[in-house]
C-alpha cells in the first residue's frame, strides 16, 4: 500500500510538472509569491542591501518605481554615491574621481526608458508590455530541477543598433520561483560572455515573496552576492534624489 | 505561500517516504559537486588546432572558430576576443555554418573534426542554435562521428544539406549527403557513400542553391595504418537540389583518387577549383574549371597544393576576386593569378586548416592553424595570433613539489611546457616555459632535482633538461642489437615512485635507467604481440604515403612501477598486452587473457598501480581505434590473475586514464573522451563532473599529494584544475542523508605574500589562480531557496569577527572566507581615505562557524594557522597585530570625534538664535568647530589630483595601511609616527572638550530656555554599532 501511495504521489508531481506550459508556470509563480493583485499594487520598491567586497561590506540602496525611475546608491566611508539614477527623463551617476554627477550617454538613457515598463517584475502582465515567453525545457540548476523560460523583452540599443533583449529564466520546479536568470552581455569588454544572477533567500514582505539574495557574475566564475536587509513596498522618497543635480 | 494543497500534500508524503526509506542516494554531478568548480589555466600561449572558421555574412565583427577538442568559440568584435559557446557539448568540431537568411540567430555545428589525424576525436552529431549560439539543440546524426559540411539554402532556412564523412576507424552506414526541408526535424539521404566512403566536402552555389558539389572520399584508419583513396572516391555535382548527381571528372586523372578539396568562386559560379589526391602523383594538386565543373584543367602540383590531403584539403577564394585563392597546407599558400602560381602565406603557426576572408576587406584574412587563430591585415604577408583561445591539446600532465607546484605536459604540435599552478595576477603566457619541441607528449620533473624529462614524437629525442643551468642532454637508448626500436608516437617514459633517479623508457622492450638516463638496462623481452602485419608504417597513407610515426604500433604505451614495491612493474601495450613482473624485470607474465569481456588487442592506454595494496592495479583500455566507444575500465587485486570491470553505463564514451586517490581507495577519477568522471564507491557508480568543466577529452590525470588538487590534461581545453578534492574523500551515504553536513577541512595557512600582479594585456588569456581564502565546506541535501540563510564567524573568545555569503547549492558548497576584519568606521570627509580600505587579516585561531538556515542553526569550526616555513616569528606577528589593532581602533576613535563635531555643528545650525547675543557665540563656535574639523579630515577637493592636503584621518589611514599590509613587524618609525598622531588626536579631543565645556554650554542653555530639544550624541559603543 505504501508503495502505491508513493507511486501516486510521484505520479501527481510528474503530472503537474509535465503539464506545465510557460503561461501556467508564470501564473503559478505569481500565485506562489503573493498573487497578481498584490504584485500589481506595487508602485515602487526600495531595497536596503549590502555587498561584501574586498574593501569591506558596502551598504547599498536600490530603488525602482513604476514610472521607470530608479536609483542605486552606495555608501563609502559615510559618503553616499549615486551610481545610477533616472527620473524618467535623465539618467546619471556620480564620477568616483570627481564625485560629481555626470549624465549617462543617451543610449543608456534610452534603454532605461524602454525598461521602465518592466517594473515590478517583467513577467507581470508581460503580454501588455509586448514581451514574449517560451518554455524551452527542463534543466538542473544548482542541483535543482528547473523550467527554462525564454523571456524576450523590448530590444535595446547597443552601439546604435537595435539589439535583441533576451533573458533565460530558470524556475525551480518545486517552488516555481526563479533561481537563475542568464543573458548574453551585449556591450562593453565582457560582451559575448553570459551573465548569471542566482536568487535565493526568498522571504515575505507584506504578503509578497521576494528574493533577499542575488549572486551576480559571469558564467563559470564566482559571483558577487547582494544581500537584502529590508524591502520597503511603495516607500515615500525624496524625488530630488532622482533628478540630475544641475549644480 | 499559496501552494495548491494537493501538490503540497503529495510533496510532503513523498519526502517523508523517501526519508523513511533511507535508500542509497544516487546523485548526478550537478547534484553532488555543488560549488566545486574547475579552474582553467590554459595556456593559450600556443593555443591549439582550429578546424573551421565561419563568419557572419553581413556583420564583419562576428566570427566563429571551431576547434579540434575545444568546442566552438565566437568573437563579436572582429576577432579580437573569443568566447567559448559550446562547453556542454562534444568539443570536436567538423564544421560551422551560419544561415545566410538569419545570420544573427541560426547557427549549425557539425561535430567531429574531419582533419583525420589519428588523435582526433569523434563527434556525436549535428547541432543547431536559433539564438546566435546561446542555446543548442541536437538535430540528429548521433552516429555520424565526423560531419564535414553543412550548406544552407540562402533563400530558405528550412532547407539544409549535410555532408557526413562518417567513422574514421570502421564501417559506417551514416556516410553520405542528407537534406532536411523542415529545419532539421527530418532528414532524407540524397547521395549515399558506402561503408568506407564518406562525404568529405559539400558546397552549394550561393547564386543558385540547386547546384551542389559533393566530394566523396574512401579512407580508413587502424591503430597501425592509414589508407587514403579508393575507387569510390569521386566528385559529384547536382543541379536539381540533390535529386540527381553526376560524377564530374572530365580532366581529372584516371585511376584511384583520394580526398578532394573544392570551392566555387563567389564572384563567378562558373569558376570552380578542386584539389585532387591521385595515384598518379604527377597529376595531384590544383584543378580549375571555368564551366562549373564540366571540364577541369590541371594548374599546379606544388608541395603545398598536394601536401597531406587528409589534413589540408581546403581552398578559400577571395569573395571579391576569383583569381585570389588560398590553399591550406603545411604553411599555406596564396595565388593571385587564378591558381597558376602560389607563394607561401606569411609566418604563422604551421598546419593551416581553414581561411576566412573578411566580408568587406580582402586584406583581412583569418587563418585556423594547429596553433590557434591568426589574423592578417595585409593580405596574408604577416599574421598576428589571437592569444585568448586556450584550446591547447595536452597528451599528458605531471606535477612537482614546488610551492606553488608546477604543471608539466606536452601538446599536439606545440612542444612540451611547464608552468605554475598559480602566479601573481594569474597564470600568464609568460609564466610558461618550453621544455621540448615538435609534438610534445610526456613530461616529468625529477622528484628532487631541477631536471625535466620530455620527449619528441616516437622518442626521436628524449631530453633531460636541467632547467636551472639550461643544459640539455639527449638520453634515449639506442639499439644494442641489429634491431629496430618501435616507439609509439606518444612514447612511453615513466619515472619511478621509489627511486628518484630511475626512469623507464618503453619501445617494444622496457628499458630502465637508475642514473637519470646516462645508462640503460633492457629489463624485458619484446612485451608486445610483435605482429609484422602491424609494422608496415613505411607504406601507410594510401595514395599519399604518410609515415610520420603517428601510426607506429606494437609498442609499449603504459608503464607503472608500484609505489609499494620497486620490483613490481606493470606494462600496457598499444596492441593489447598487459604484462607484469614482480622481480624487477627478470620474469614477465602477460595477464591480458584474464580480463573478462575485453576485445582482443584493445589498446591498453593506462595502468595505475595502487597506493594501497601491492596486488591491486587498474587498467584502462581504449577501443575506439577499432571503432568501439565502450569504456573498458578494470581492477585487479591479485596481481592480474583476476580482473573485474568497474565501468558502468554512467560512462558514455571510451576512457583513457584512471587515477586512484591517495587517501580514499574508493575514490577514483576517470578521464574519458567526453570529460571527467568520478566515483566515490570504488566504481559502482560514476558521476560526470560538469562544473565549469567542458566535455573535452581528458587524456591524463595528476593528483597533487599535498594540495589535493586534481589536474587534468585535456586534449582541447588545456590544463584544468579542480582545487582541493578532499571533501570527496569524506562523502558517504550517511552524509548524503543529512540536511547539512560540514566537512572536516585542513587548517588554512594564512597567506603572507604580496605581489604587484601580472602584466598581460586585456586581450590575453590569463589562467585563474586558486582562491587563497579559508574554505568553509559543507553539504546541503537540498538547494536553499526560501528563508534566510547566513554564515557568521566567531573567534575563540566568542566575538563576532565576520560573515560570509552562504553557498546554497544542493551538494558540496565551498564558501570562501577572506579572514579579514570589517573595514574600520572612518571619519566622514570630503573624499575617501584609501588606506582605511586595507585588509586587516585576522590572527591564527580556531574560529567557530555558525550557519543559520531558516530556524535551524548548524555549527562547525575552521582553523587559521601561520605558515610554519615563514621567516616571520609569532612574536613579530603579535607586534604587528597589536599596532594594527591600535590603529584600527584609533581610526574609529577619530571617526567618533568627527561625528561629535559634525553633530554639534548641525545642532547649532538647527537653532534659530534670532537676534540673541548667543547668535554671535554660535557663529564663533561654529568657526572653531570647522577649524578643528579641518585639521582632522579632508574637507575639500576630490579623489583624484584635486585632492587636498592630508589631515589626521589620512595620516592615520596611511600608517594603518602600511602596518596591516606589511608581513613583518612594525618598525620604530611606525611606532614613533603613531605617537605623534596620537598626540595630535589628544590635542583635538581636548580642544573639542574645551569648546563643549565653555561656549557650547551657552548654546545648550539657550536651547533649554527656548524649550528646544537638547543635543543627543550616541555613546562610542553605540556609534560603533553599524
Amino acid at each position: 500500500m505504501r508503495r502505491i501511495t508513493l507511486f501516486l504521489a510521484f505520479s501527481l508531481i510528474c503530472l503537474f510538472v509535465s503539464a506545465q506550459n510557460a503561461d501556467e508556470i508564470i501564473e503559478k509563480y505569481f500565485e506562489n509569491t503573493g498573487g497578481k493583485d498584490a504584485w500589481n499594487s506595487i508602485t515602487s520598491l526600495r531595497l536596503n542591501a549590502s555587498v561584501n567586497t574586498p574593501v569591506g561590506e558596502i551598504p547599498l540602496v536600490i530603488y525602482n518605481a513604476k514610472n521607470g525611475s530608479t536609483y542605486v546608491k552606495i555608501t563609502l566611508q559615510g559618503n553616499d554615491i549615486t551610481q545610477i539614477a533616472f527620473d524618467g527623463e535623465t539618467a546619471w551617476g556620480m564620477n568616483m574621481m570627481s564625485m560629481q554627477a555626470e549624465k549617462q550617454n543617451s543610449e543608456n538613457t534610452e534603454n532605461l526608458k524602454r525598461a521602465s515598463k518592466e517594473f515590478p517584475d517583467p513577467f507581470l502582465n508581460y503580454k501588455e508590455k509586448g514581451f514574449a515567453i517560451e518554455l524551452l525545457g527542463n534543466e538542473i540548476i544548482e542541483g535543482t530541477e528547473c523550467f527554462k523560460i525564454k523571456l524576450t523583452k523590448t530590444p535595446n540599443l547597443v552601439d546604435g543598433v537595435e539589439t535583441e533583449n533576451i533573458l533565460y529564466y530558470y524556475f525551480d520546479k518545486e517552488n516555481v520561483v526563479p533561481i537563475l536568470v542568464e543573458a548574453e552581455i551585449k556591450s562593453g569588454p565582457a560582451k559575448g560572455n553570459i551573465s548569471q544572477t542566482f536568487f535565493s533567500n526568498y522571504q515575505e514582505v507584506n504578503g509578497i515573496y521576494f528574493s533577499f539574495s542575488f549572486t551576480q557574475g559571469l558564467k563559470g566564475q564566482q559571483g558577487q552576492t547582494i544581500t537584502i536587509k529590508t524591502i520597503e513596498i511603495n516607500p515615500e522618497i525624496d524625488k530630488s534624489t532622482l533628478a540630475f543635480p544641475e549644480s | 505561500m499559496r501552494f495548491k494543497k494537493l501538490f503540497f500534500l503529495t510533496l510532503l508524503i513523498s519526502v517523508n517516504l523517501l526519508a523513511n526509506s533511507q535508500e542509497p542516494i544516487k546523485l548526478t554531478g550537478e547534484e553532488l559537486f555543488g560549488t566545486m568548480r574547475a579552474r582553467h589555466i590554459g595556456p593559450a600561449v600556443m593555443s591549439g588546432r582550429i578546424t573551421d572558421i565561419a563568419g557572419h555574412p553581413t556583420n564583419s565583427k562576428i566570427i566563429y572558430a571551431g576547434t579540434a577538442g575545444g568546442g566552438v568559440w565566437k568573437s563579436v568584435d572582429g576577432g579580437v576576443m573569443f568566447n567559448s559557446i559550446f562547453d556542454n557539448y562534444n568539443q570536436s568540431i567538423g564544421t560551422i555554418a551560419i544561415d545566410p537568411s538569419d545570420p544573427d540567430h541560426i547557427i549549425w555545428v557539425g561535430t567531429g573534426e574531419t582533419w583525420t589525424r589519428n588523435s582526433i576525436s569523434p563527434g556525436d552529431g549535428l547541432y543547431k542554435s536559433i539564438d546566435g549560439g546561446t542555446n543548442w539543440q541536437k538535430m540528429g546524426f548521433e552516429k555520424s562521428d565526423h560531419i564535414s559540411s553543412i550548406q544552407i539554402n540562402p533563400k530558405n532556412s528550412n532547407e539544409v544539406f549535410v555532408g557526413i564523412l562518417g567513422s574514421l576507424w570502421g564501417d559506417s552506414e551514416e556516410r553520405g549527403v542528407y537534406k532536411t526541408s523542415d529545419g532539421g526535424k527530418t532528414w532524407v539521404k540524397l547521395l549515399a557513400g558506402n561503408l568506407s566512403t564518406g562525404c568529405s566536402e559539400l558546397i552549394m552555389d550561393q547564386n543558385n542553391p540547386d547546384i551542389l558539389y559533393a566530394a566523396f572520399w574512401e579512407f580508413r584508419r587502424t591503430a597501425w595504418s592509414f589508407s587514403s583513396g579508393g575507387t569510390n572516391s569521386a566528385l559529384y555535382k547536382s543541379i536539381d537540389g540533390g535529386k540527381n548527381w553526376n560524377k564530374i571528372h572530365n580532366g581529372f586523372p584516371e585511376g584511384i583518387l583520394g580526398r578532394f578539396a573544392v570551392a566555387i568562386a563567389p564572384t563567378n559560379s562558373n569558376i570552380v577549383f578542386a584539389v585532387v589526391e591521385s595515384m598518379d602523383r604527377s597529376k595531384c594538386g590544383l584543378y580549375r574549371s571555368e564551366n562549373a565543373g564540366e571540364t577541369w584543367i590541371h594548374l599546379n602540383k606544388d608541395f603545398e597544393l598536394a601536401v597531406r590531403p587528409f589534413y589540408f584539403s581546403r581552398i578559400a577564394i577571395d569573395p571579391r576576386n576569383e583569381n585570389v585563392i588560398v590553399k591550406c597546407g603545411l604553411f599555406g599558400s596564396i595565388s593571385r593569378d587564378g591558381g597558376n602560381t602560389f607563394k607561401s602565406l606569411g609566418p604563422q603557426h604551421a598546419d593551416i586548416h581553414d581561411i576566412w576572408f573578411d566580408i568587406n576587406n580582402s586584406d583581412i584574412i583569418y587563418s585556423g592553424t594547429d596553433g590557434g587563430v591568426y589574423r592578417s591585415f595585409d593580405g596574408g604577408s604577416i599574421f598576428d595570433m589571437v592569444d585568448n583561445i586556450p584550446v591547447s591539446q595536452f597528451y599528458h600532465v605531471s606535477l612537482d613539489n614546488e610551492e606553488p607546484y608546477n604543471v608539466y605536459g606536452g601538446l599536439q604540435d606545440n612542444g612540451s611546457w611547464y608552468g605554475p599552478s598559480e602566479s601573481p595576477g594569474g597564470i600568464e603566457a609568460g609564466d610558461w616555459e618550453p621544455v621540448g619541441g615538435g609534438d610534445g607528449f610526456r613530461v616529468f620533473r625529477h622528484t628532487t632535482k631541477k631536471i625535466v624529462y620530455s620527449t619528441f614524437q616516437t622518442a626521436g629525442s628524449i631530453w633531460r633538461f636541467d632547467i636551472e643551468k639550461n643544459i640539455l642532454k639527449t638520453i634515449q637508448p639506442f639499439p644494442d642489437q641489429n634491431i629496430k626500436f618501435r616507439y609509439n608516437w606518444n612514447a612511453a617514459i615513466q619515472l619511478s615512485p621509489n627511486k628518484p633517479d630511475r626512469i623507464y623508457v618503453g619501445n617494444q622492450f622496457l628499458y630502465r635507467s637508475d642514473d637519470m638516463g646516462d645508462n640503460w638496462e633492457r629489463i624485458s623481452p619484446d612485451l608486445t604481440t610483435n605482429n609484422p602485419a602491424k609494422q608496415n608504417q613505411a607504406n601507410s597513407g594510401g595514395l599519399s604515403i604518410d609515415n610520420s610515426g603517428a601510426e607506429n604500433n606494437n609498442t609499449i604505451f603504459s608503464v607503472a612501477e608500484s609505489p609499494l614495491d620497486e620490483n613490481l612493474i606493470w606494462v600496457g601495450t598499444d596492441d593489447g598486452n598487459v604484462q607484469i613482473t614482480q622481480n624487477g624485470g627478470k620474469n614477465w607474465t602477460n595477464v591480458v587473457l584474464n580480463i573478462p569481456e575485453l576485445p582482443a588487442n584493445t589498446w591498453c592506454y593506462h595502468i595505475e598501480a595502487s597506493n594501497f595494496n601491492k596486488g591491486t592495479a587498474y587498467a584502462v583500455f581504449d577501443g575506439h581505434f577499432a571503432n568501439d566507444d565502450k569504456a573498458y575500465v578494470y581492477k585487479t587485486t591479485d596481481f592480474g590473475k583476476t580482473w573485474k570491470s568497474i565501468a558502468t553505463s554512467d560512462i558514455t564514451n571510451f576512457a583513457r586514464h584512471i587515477k586512484e586517490d591517495y587517501i580514499n581507495e574508493n575514490l577514483l577519477y576517470l578521464g574519458t573522451e567526453t570529460g571527467l568522471y568520478i566515483t566515490i564507491d570504488g566504481g559502482k557508480n560514476w558521476v560526470k563532473f560538469t562544473n565549469n568543466m567542458p566535455s573535452a577529452p581528458v587524456h591524463y590525470i595528476a593528483l597533487h599529494p599535498k594540495k589535493h588538487d586534481l589536474v587534468l590534461a585535456t586534449h582541447g581545453r588545456g590544463i584544468i584544475i579542480i582545487d582541493d578534492i578532499s571533501p570527496l574523500r569524506q562523502i558517504s551515504q550517511e552524509i548524503l542523508q543529512k540536511e547539512v553536513h560540514f566537512f572536516d577541512s585542513k587548517p588554512t595557512v594564512i597567506w603572507e605574500e604580496s605581489s604587484f600582479g601580472g602584466n598581460s594585456t586585456f586581450t590575453q588569456f590569463v589562467g585563474k589562480n586558486p582562491n587563497r581564502d579559508a574554505k568553509i565546506i559543507y553539504y546541503l541535501k537540498k538547494r536553499h531557496t526560501f528563508g534566510k540563510m547566513t554564515i557568521e564567524i566567531f573567534n575563540s573568545k566568542g566575538e563576532l569577527v565576520g560573515n560570509v555569503d552562504a553557498g546554497k547549492k544542493k551538494g558540496i558548497n565551498i564558501v570562501n572566507w577572506e579572514y579579514t576584519l570589517k573595514a574600520p568606521i572612518v571619519a566622514i570627509g570630503k573624499s575617501y581615505s584609501a588606506g582605511a580600505f586595507s585588509s586587516f587579516k585576522l590572527p591564527a585561531d580556531n574560529y567557530k562557524i555558525v550557519m543559520t538556515k531558516g530556524k535551524e542553526t548548524y555549527e562547525s569550526n575552521i582553523e587559521l594557522i601561520y605558515d610554519p616555513n615563514s621567516s616571520v616569528s609569532n612574536d613579530d606577528r603579535k607586534l604587528k597585530y597589536d599596532l594594527s589593532k591600535k590603529l584600527y581602533d584609533f581610526t574609529q576613535e577619530l571617526a567618533y570625534l568627527v561625528y561629535e563635531i559634525d553633530l554639534t555643528t548641525s545642532y547649532i545650525d538647527s537653532i534659530d538664535f534670532k537676534n540673541s547675543k548667543v547668535a554671535k557665540v554660535a557663529k564663533l563656535l561654529k568657526q572653531d568647530l570647522t577649524d578643528l574639523k579641518n585639521t582632522l579630515v579632508i574637507t575639500t577637493g576630490d579623489n583624484y589630483v584635486q585632492t587636498a592636503e592630508d589631515q589626521l584621518r589620512e595620516k592615520i589611514s596611511n600608517l594603518y595601511s602600511v602596518v596591516v599590509s606589511n608581513i613583518d613587524k612594525p618598525s620604530n618609525t611606525h611606532y614613533e609616527n603613531y605617537q605623534i598622531l596620537r598626540t595630535s588626536f589628544d590635542l583635538a579631543k581636548t580642544k573639542l572638550n574645551s569648546i563643549k565645556s565653555k561656549d557650547f554650554i551657552k548654546i545648550e542653555k539657550f536651547a533649554k530656555q527656548n524649550a528646544l530639544q537638547s543635543i543627543v550624541i550616541k555613546s562610542y559603543d553605540d556609534f560603533l554599532k553599524r
